[in-house]
This record gives structure tokens, C-alpha cells and sequence, in this order.
């Protein structure tokens, strides 16, 4: 509903590069606090010392989703003395494409108009009335925007195909709920990357856990910590070296995913992921069948395996799961470690 | 030709020649003077060929003669291109005595050679001067102790040597108008109290090593302060008291961090805990304000590591002790006894690790089954706090929204209306707050824009005084080494003789130099003059001898038939005979002239030869020399 969606918005903040090669916040609605405009002044790529322009960014802190989108000043325009400016919305809810049109819009605004009185009155009108007049191209509509388009945006064919079998190991950390850290040097790809993978987990379509770019910075580490288990992407070849914040690390340009040793134990997979693996390669590689269908096949696969679960769990009292009654069942070592594992992360485990 | 004497006279002087103060030029020179003068010249150049001569002419004829003969050997050999023999030396004349001494003299080692590479400073001189005295000395040839003159003790017997033992001297500083004064109390000190630097070694003998000591440390601080605030600490844009604090500032603390990290005591080292408690006492009093809480926890951790190591040394040696009193073989049990208690002891040990393994089992899964179960509790956990906070919000606007709902119409229109109401207030505030914002930005991007320049600015009069301070330096350096020098060729020229003047010499060289110019220019003018006159001669010549050629023939022509045109011709052919007898005249009239001035240089020349004298002498010398002959014929005839 157009209601509801309106009040995930947040807010709205503004970042300028002048003329002396300063970076500042220079103005925000209604307020950002400052641990969250430091954070932000650090993914905007404008205080970076590389004069490389990362058009939009996003990510999660705290539990909010922020989108930033960088613009050179192009003449003519009202804005002497401003270089480059960045126009960044924070919101509850996960939707690049929603906030990449909005922002544009906003931004064009912005260079025509020099002030951000008019930005203010693009952001209020879609707050209120979930539409807001472009000078240019129409206007933007949020209701175009439905998160479900969002959500299968990212393309798992991609994945699969630079991946193969070892996607596997993707789909059991995201099952299992564990700590899965990506490496990129440029943030595009690693944005385009890690977005897809919570689709790898499609009933529980829980994008939370995706932080796609994060720095090695003590506050955002301790943010994600507080999760149980994430998909989060770093851009800083260091995070190689901290083992202590993943189980699986995943080196994209090189494509090599390792498992850590502490994980190793918990992420042994058998025959059943064998099965798993190919099946979803198989789909994948099948040039008929889009994106969606090809999550779609693999939510298939997971359902049947929870349901499984599920009837292992009701025999048991409070339909609750035990290791007892689940090595009753003599399945070979690794399917009983997953599914134990699964019962836990699914909350079918009893305590 | 004076000057040219007088610095014959004088280098002849140099080398040893005795010559009188009233002679004046070569011309005075006698024989017995001039066999002196060659003979000095001769040992000073080549000492081997000048030794086996004697300065002084021998009385007898013969063995003149025979020294004339060596001496004009002796300088042939040297390279003297000119005519010489015996007779140069005994029956001599001016120009040829001149011309042999100024060869002689040119041949002589330069001793200016030495001083003519400028010394290099006052060190260079320093090092000059120790040679020359160590030659001198070792010059002196060694005595035996009992022949010893006091003249010798310094060099030659050993005497007392002390070693360099140098002690800290105190020394008052003076301040030169800085900012601190001198507290009364220490300039009282340093005017009643402090002894002076000789009186304040233990040993006299340890004064001049203290004061080279004391000399060179302060040097060598003042260089190195010099460098290093050229280098850094114009950089940092402080002054100089504020680099040096913060400096000492920086070093206290890095000594601090370096003795606690060395001073951490180790759980095991158990022998060391004395020193590091001793230790941890000083850094705590040593750290001054800053570590003010941290100096009780830290004094509380080395006390209990201290005591936590102490304790087990009591446990560890009564284990140790229990240990070794059981391990004691009792000698009473025989060999299958033991065996046996041994076997015994085996299999409990392996039941027990057995035990144990299977615990551990046990245990590890536990505990495996437990971090699963508390991760899905915090997932749970997690997901339901998150769903809270979710479902309040929403429990509020629901609530909201039914107490409005009873008059859904008009709250709703009531609720856009308001909406929009306060849309516009907040784009109205929001444009005035821009009012206010923007002018503050671009205040701030002004400011920032100043700094940088101005930064720009400092930094590049920064460099700018840094070049000045190299150039300071060098021409402080070079004034130095110049004036050294100055002072040093100041003392040279004061010691040297002054009976030749040099600048009188140059004087006249340049004199000379301008008339020779002068001279060869006139010379030119006169050769082209002359060559003028002799192309005119020429010319004219030619021209009469064609007019004559033609006059002849055309008067002949007509001579055959007219008899006044033939005496014409006749009086014609002997005006031009009579013509060329008076040029002819003329010319030899010149050649003449010329051979007269010839002839009368010879007769100068000639007289100059005093050869009439010389011709006395040698008749005088021959009739001895033949006496002498007789003399030793008759000396030989009689045995």
C-alpha cells in the first residue's frame, strides 16, 4: 500500500565537494544522527582519495538502509564553488531501483534549482502523497516500485555461472544462518554480487541480513556482529586476514570461496548437497528458464527439505527436533549434521 | 740591465756567494768571484756534480786551468747551449759571463715552489708548522743520555706521558638577552663558589683533556642543534623553546613505553620478580601525572602476579618433592615385583585415559549441542524483539487511526488538511533556514580557501628561508676560510725579506712591455712604409725603362734620315747612362753606410771584450805555466 510504503523513508541528507577539495555534509531532513552521517560521509565515494565516482551506492547500518547517489556539477548551473554532491536517503526498506529513480530525480532538482528547499519538496510530496513531479521525465510514482521486483533483481544465473558446484557452499551458509563475507575491490560489482544471494533463501525472504558494503571500521563490525549470521561485502583486501568475521569467505574477482576452519565442522556436506548442488546448476545453466524461475526451482527444493524436517519434528514432542531422535533416523553423518544444524537455524531444534 | 744585475747579484746571494756590498753589476765581477758564484750555483742545482769542485780559484796556473776546464765541462753537461771553456772563467767578458750566470740562476730549484700553492687554512698551516718541527727535531742527531745538552731533553729522552682522563667541567653559562634570567642565587654561585676550570679536575694533569672534552661536546651539541633545527624543526613552525619541550616530551615518553613493555613480568619467570616490582616502583613515579589510575591497577597486577608466582613456587616445589619421593625405587622389591606394580600402574593409567576420553566425548558434545541451541534462541530472540517493535509502531498509528475513526469523514479531511499545512510550514522553515545555511557554507568554503593559501604562503617562505639559511651558511664559511687566509698571508708577507721589491719589477716589466708595443707597431709603419717606396722604386723603374725603349726606337726611327734628331739621340742614350750611374751611386753610397754601423757595433763589442788585458793575463799565465813545467821537469830529473 501506498500508505505504508511512504513512511519507510527516513530521511533525506545532502553532501557536497567544493572547490578546495572539501567534503561536507551540508544539509539533511528531518535529521540524521551523527554516528549514521559518519558512517555515510565514509561509503560516500567523495571523501575517498580516488577521484572515482560510484554513481549510487547502497547499504545497511543499523538496521537502516541507506542510498546514495553521486553527481558531478555539470554547467550551467546555480552552484558555484561545488564540484561533485551526493544526495542520500535513508530508509527501512530494501529497494535500490526505487531509491536510485527518486534520488535522480532529486538530485536534477537540485542542480537546477541550487538549494535544497525544492529537494525538500520533492521528498514531503512523495512522503505524503507517494508521487512527486519531475521537471523532466514525468513523474515518479512509488508505487512502480514493488520490493518483490527488488528482491529478484539480482541475478542468480550470474552466481551460478561464475560459481558452479561451490554455490553450494553459498546455499548451506545461507541455510545454516552463518557469516558469509564477500571481496571485491569495486563496489559495483560487490552491490551486484551479494544482492542476489539472499535469494539462495527465498522463504525467508529476509534481506536484513545483506550488508552489502561495509567498512573495517570498529562501529560498523560491532553492528554486524549483532547479527547471527550475514551476507556482507568489503571492498578492503584486509578482511582476508580477519577469520574472526566469517565462516565462509568469498573472493569474488578471483572466484575462490573458503570455508573457516571453525566452520568447517558444522558446514560438512554430503551426498544431500551434492544433489542440492547439481540441481541447482542444472536449472541455472538451463538458457529457457529466467532468473526468477531459477529461484523459484530452488525454493521448490527448499520447501521439500523443510517440510522433511518438519515430519521428523512433529514425531518428536513439542514438535521440537532432538539429536536423539534425528540419529534415530541413521542418516549418514553430514545430511544428519546440516539437518540438525537447519532445525537449529529454523527454530525446530528443542532447547 | 741593472735590474737584470741586481737580481743576479741577489739570487747569487741566496745560494752562498760572498759577494761584496759595493758590487753593483756583472761588470765588476772577478774571476775568483765568478768561479765562486758558478761553483754554488752548481752544488745547489745538481749537489754531485757541484761537490768535487772548489768555490775558490787554486794559486797555481795548472790547476786553474784544470778548473776552468771542469767548471765548462760541468755546465756543458747541465745544457748550456752557448760557447764555453776555460777562458770564459779565467779571461772573461761581460755579455758571456751574464748570459752563463742567468742560465745558471734559471736553473736553480725553485724555492717559491713551495709557496706558491696557497695554503689551505689555518689547520693546513697548523700541520705545516708540527712538520717543520718534527724535522727540525728529527734532524738533530741522537745523543747518548750522559752527552745530552738540555737543548735535546724535550725530544730525546722519554719523559713523563699522561693519559686522557677527562673529568665533567662546570661552566656559567652566559645568557645573551633571553627571555629567563639566571636565578640569584645560581649567579651568586658562579661569582663566589665555582672554582675555575684549571682548579676543578681532581688532577691538573686532566685540565686540558677536561677542556677539550667540555669544548667538543658543546661544539658537537650546537652543530647537531643547528642541522636538526634546519632540517626539521623549521618545518614544524614552532619556535625553538616550544620544539625543544615538546621534543622532550616525546622522548620521556617513548623511554617510559619501552622499559614497561621490557618490564612485563613473565607468569613463569620466577626469579625476577624482585627486580620488576623494583622496577615497576620507579616507572609508577616515573610516569608523573598522566597515568594517575593506572598506576594503582598496574601496581595491583604486579603484586599479584607477584603473589600468584610465589604461591606456586611453594606448590610447584612440594609437587615436585611428592613427585621425586615416589619415584625413589624402594631397593627392597625385587626385579618381578616391580615389573608387576609397574604392569598394574599401566593398565590403571589406560583405564583412566580411556574415562577420560569418553568424557571429553561426551562433554564436546554437549556442548556442541548447547552453542546450536543458544544461537537459534538468539536467533529467536533477535527476530522477535525486531517483530516488537514492529507490531508497537503499528499498534500506535492503529490506535491513533481508531480514535479518529468515529468521524472518519471530516478527520480524514481533517488529517489532509493538516497534512498539508504543515507540509508548507516545513518548506517554509526549511527556506529560511537555507537563508541562514547558505551564507554560512560559503563563509566556511571562504575561510578554508584563505587557509590554503595562506598555507601555500608559509609554506613557500618556509623553503625561502631555508635557502636564505644555506646561503647564510656558506658565506659565514667562506668569510671565515677568507679571513683565516687574509691573517695568514698578512704574517707570510710580513716575514718576507724585503731587499727585492717586486713591485718595482713588475713595473718595469710592464714598462718594458708597453715600449716593445710601442716599438713593434713603429716597426710596421716603417716596414710598409718601406715596402711602399720600394714598390714606387719598382714601378718607376719599369716605367723608365719602357719610356726609354720607346724614345729609342721611335728617335732612331727617325735618326736615320734627320741629323739633329740623331744628337738628339745621342745627348738621349747618354743622359740615361748618366742617370743610372747616379742611382747606382746612390745605392752604394747605402750599402756602405749600412757596413759602417755594422763595423762600429763590432769595435763596441770589442772594446767591451777587455781583450787587451786578457791577452797581458794569458802571456802573463803562459810564462808561468812554463815555469811550473821547468820547476816539475826539474823536480822529476832530480828524483
Amino acid at each position: 500500500m501506498a500508505a505504508t510504503d511512504t513512511q519507510l523513508m527516513l530521511s533525506v541528507g545532502l553532501i557536497e565537494k567544493d572547490v578546495n577539495a572539501d567534503t561536507l555534509w551540508v544539509w539533511c531532513f528531518p535529521s540524521v544522527s551523527a554516528e549514521l552521517r559518519e558512517v555515510l560521509l565514509r561509503k560516500c565515494c567523495l571523501t575517498q582519495d580516488s577521484n572515482e565516482l560510484h554513481t549510487f551506492v547502497f547499504g545497511q547500518f543499523c538496521r537502516t538502509w541507506y542510498y546514495i547517489t553521486t553527481v558531478e556539477v555539470q554547467e550551467p548551473t546555480v552552484l558555484n564553488k561545488v564540484t561533485h554532491f551526493s544526495v542520500i536517503i535513508t530508509a527501512k526498506d530494501f529497494n535500490p531501483e526505487k531509491y536510485a529513480a527518486f534520488s535522480r530525480v532529486l538530485c536534477r532538482m537540485y542542480m537546477k534549482h541550487g538549494s535544497p528547499v525544492k529537494m525538500m519538496e520533492g521528498y514531503i510530496a512523495v512522503l505524503t502523497k507517494g508521487i512527486c513531479q519531475s521537471d523532466e521525465n514525468g513523474s515518479f510514482f512509488i508505487k512502480d516500485y514493488d520490493v518483490r521486483k527488488a528482491y529478484l533483481a539480482g541475478s542468480i544465473k550470474d552466481v551460478v555461472s561464475q560459481f558452479g558446484m561451490e554455490t553450494i557452499i553459498l546455499y548451506t551458509a545461507l541455510m545454516l544462518k552463518k557469516r558469509i563475507v564477500v571481496y571485491h575491490p569495486r563496489v559495483e560489482a560487490l552491490l551486484e554480487f551479494t544482492r542476489a544471494l539472499p535469494a539462495l533463501t527465498w522463504h525467508r525472504k529476509d534481506w536484513s541480513i545483506l550488508h552489502p558494503y561495509v567498512h573495517l571500521n570498529d562501529r560498523e563490525l560491532d553492528n554486524l556482529r549483532l547479527c547471527t549470521g550475514y551476507v556482507a561485502g568489503f571492498v578492503d583486501p584486509e578482511v582476508s586476514n580477519r577469520s574472526d568475521l566469517f565462516d565462509v569467505y568469498v573472493n569474488l574477482p578471483d572466484s575462490e570461496i573458503t570455508i573457516s576452519q571453525s566452520a568447517k565442522e558444522t558446514m560438512a556436506m554430503g551426498k544431500l548437497h551434492k544433489e542440492i548442488g547439481h540441481f541447482i546448476v542444472q536449472s541455472a545453466e538451463d538458457t529457457d528458464r529466467t532468473d526468477a524461475q531459477v529461484i523459484k526451482d530452488i525454493s521448490v527444493k527448499t520447501r521439500e527439505i523443510l517440510t522433511n524436517l518438519v515430519s521428523l519434528a512433529e514425531e518428536c514432542e513439542n514438535s521440537k527436533l532432538t539429536l536423539e531422535s534425528l540419529k534415530q533416523r541413521h542418516f549418514p553423518p553430514a545430511t544428519e549434521n546440516f539437518l540438525f544444524h537447519l532445525a537449529a537455524a529454523e527454530q525446530l531444534l528443542k532447547i | 740591465m741593472e735590474e737584470v744585475d741586481k737580481i743576479l747579484i741577489h739570487s747569487l746571494r741566496q745560494t752562498g756567494t760572498d759577494i761584496g756590498e759595493d758590487v753593483e753589476s756583472v761588470k765588476q765581477f772577478s774571476s775568483e768571484l765568478i768561479v765562486e758564484a758558478v761553483v754554488r750555483c752548481l752544488r745547489v742545482i745538481d749537489p754531485a756534480l757541484g761537490n768535487g769542485l772548489s768555490p775558490s780559484l787554486p794559486p797555481g796556473m795548472s790547476a786553474r786551468f784544470r778548473l776552468g776546464m771542469s767548471l765548462a765541462q760541468a755546465c756543458q753537461d747541465l745544457g748550456y747551449k752557448g760557447e764555453i771553456g776555460y777562458q770564459t772563467f779565467l779571461y772573461s767578458n761581460e755579455p758571456e759571463i751574464r748570459s752563463l750566470l742567468m742560465f745558471l740562476v734559471e736553473k736553480l730549484p725553485r724555492e717559491s715552489a713551495e709557496t706558491s700553492d696557497q695554503p689551505a687554512g689555518k689547520s693546513v698551516l697548523l700541520q705545516k708548522a708540527i712538520a717543520a718541527q718534527i724535522k727540525a727535531q728529527l734532524a738533530l742527531p741522537w745523543l747518548p743520555p750522559s752527552c745530552r745538552l738540555p737543548l735535546h731533553y724535550k725530544t730525546q729522552t722519554p719523559g713523563p706521558s699522561y693519559s686522557f682522563h677527562a673529568q665533567p667541567l662546570s661552566v656559567p653559562y652566559s645568557l645573551k638577552g633571553s627571555s629567563k634570567k639566571q636565578p640569584k642565587e645560581v649567579r651568586e654561585y658562579y661569582r663566589d663558589y665555582l672554582l675555575p676550570v684549571t682548579a676543578q679536575p681532581s688532577q691538573p694533569i686532566s685540565v686540558p683533556a677536561s677542556l677539550l672534552e667540555n669544548h667538543a661536546s658543546e661544539l658537537s651539541a650546537a652543530q647537531e642543534w643547528e642541522n636538526e633545527w634546519n632540517s626539521q624543526g623549521l618545518l614544524t613552525r614552532l619556535t625553538p623553546e616550544e620544539y625543544r619541550s615538546r621534543k622532550r616530551a616525546r622522548l620521556q615518553k617513548r623511554i617510559e613505553e619501552q622499559l614497561r613493555s621490557t618490564a612485563q613480568p613473565r607468569p613463569d619467570s620466577h626469579s625476577a620478580t624482585r627486580s620488576t616490582s623494583d622496577l615497576a616502583e620507579f616507572l609508577n613515579s616515573f610516569g608523573g601525572t598522566s597515568a594517575g589510575g593506572n598506576v594503582l591497577t598496574k601496581g595491583t597486577r604486579f603484586t599479584h602476579t607477584e603473589k600468584f608466582t610465589f604461591t606456586q613456587e611453594p606448590e610447584k616445589a612440594a609437587q615436585q618433592m611428592a613427585a621425586a619421593a615416589n619415584s625413589l625405587p624402594s631397593s627392597h622389591q625385587s626385579e618381578e615385583d616391580l615389573k608387576a606394580q609397574q604392569q598394574e600402574e599401566i593398565s590403571g593409567l589406560q583405564q583412566q585415559l580411556q574415562q577420560l576420553s569418553v568424557q571429553i566425548e561426551e562433554v564436546g558434545g554437549e556442548m556442541r549441542q548447547l552453542t546450536v541451541s543458544i544461537s537459534q534462541v538468539s536467533d529467536e530472540l533477535k527476530q522477535r524483539e525486531v517483530r516488537n517493535t514492529e507490531k508497537e509502531d503499528s499498534v500506535r498509528v492503529k490506535k491513533q487511526t481508531i480514535d479518529l475513526l468515529p468521524d472518519a469523514e471530516n478527520n480524514l479531511v481533517k488529517l489532509q488538511s493538516l497534512v498539508e499545512s504543515s507540509a508548507k510550514r516545513v518548506v517554509h522553515l526549511a527556506s529560511q533556514w537555507e537563508k541562514h545555511r547558505g551564507p554560512l557554507i560559503d563563509e566556511h568554503r571562504r575561510l578554508k580557501e584563505l587557509c590554503s593559501n595562506k598555507e601555500m604562503e608559509s609554506s613557500r617562505m618556509l623553503s625561502e628561508i631555508k635557502d636564505l639559511h644555506d646561503k647564510i651558511r656558506q658565506s659565514a664559511d667562506e668569510a671565515k676560510k677568507k679571513e683565516g687566509l687574509y691573517k695568514q698571508l698578512i704574517t707570510e708577507y710580513e716575514t718576507l725579506p724585503k731587499d727585492v721589491s717586486r713591485s718595482a719589477y713588475t713595473m718595469r716589466i710592464l714598462e718594458i712591455v708597453g715600449n716593445i708595443k710601442k716599438q713593434k707597431e713603429e716597426i710596421t709603419k716603417i716596414l710598409s712604409d718601406t715596402k711602399e717606396l720600394q714598390k714606387e722604386i719598382n714601378g718607376l723603374t719599369g716605367k723608365l725603362d719602357r719610356t726609354f725603349a720607346v724614345t729609342d726606337e721611335l728617335v732612331f726611327k727617325d735618326a736615320k734620315k734627320d741629323e739633329s734628331v740623331r744628337k738628339s739621340y745621342k745627348y738621349l742614350a747618354a743622359l740615361h747612362e748618366n742617370c743610372t750611374q747616379l742611382i747606382q751611386t746612390i745605392e752604394d753610397t747605402g750599402t756602405i753606410m749600412r757596413e759602417i754601423r755594422d763595423l762600429e757595433e763590432q769595435i763596441e763589442t770589442e772594446y767591451g771584450k777587455k781583450t787587451v788585458s786578457n791577452l797581458e793575463k794569458i802571456l802573463e799565465d803562459y810564462k808561468a805555466i812554463r815555469q811550473e813545467n821547468s820547476a816539475l821537469a826539474a823536480k822529476i830529473r832530480e828524483g
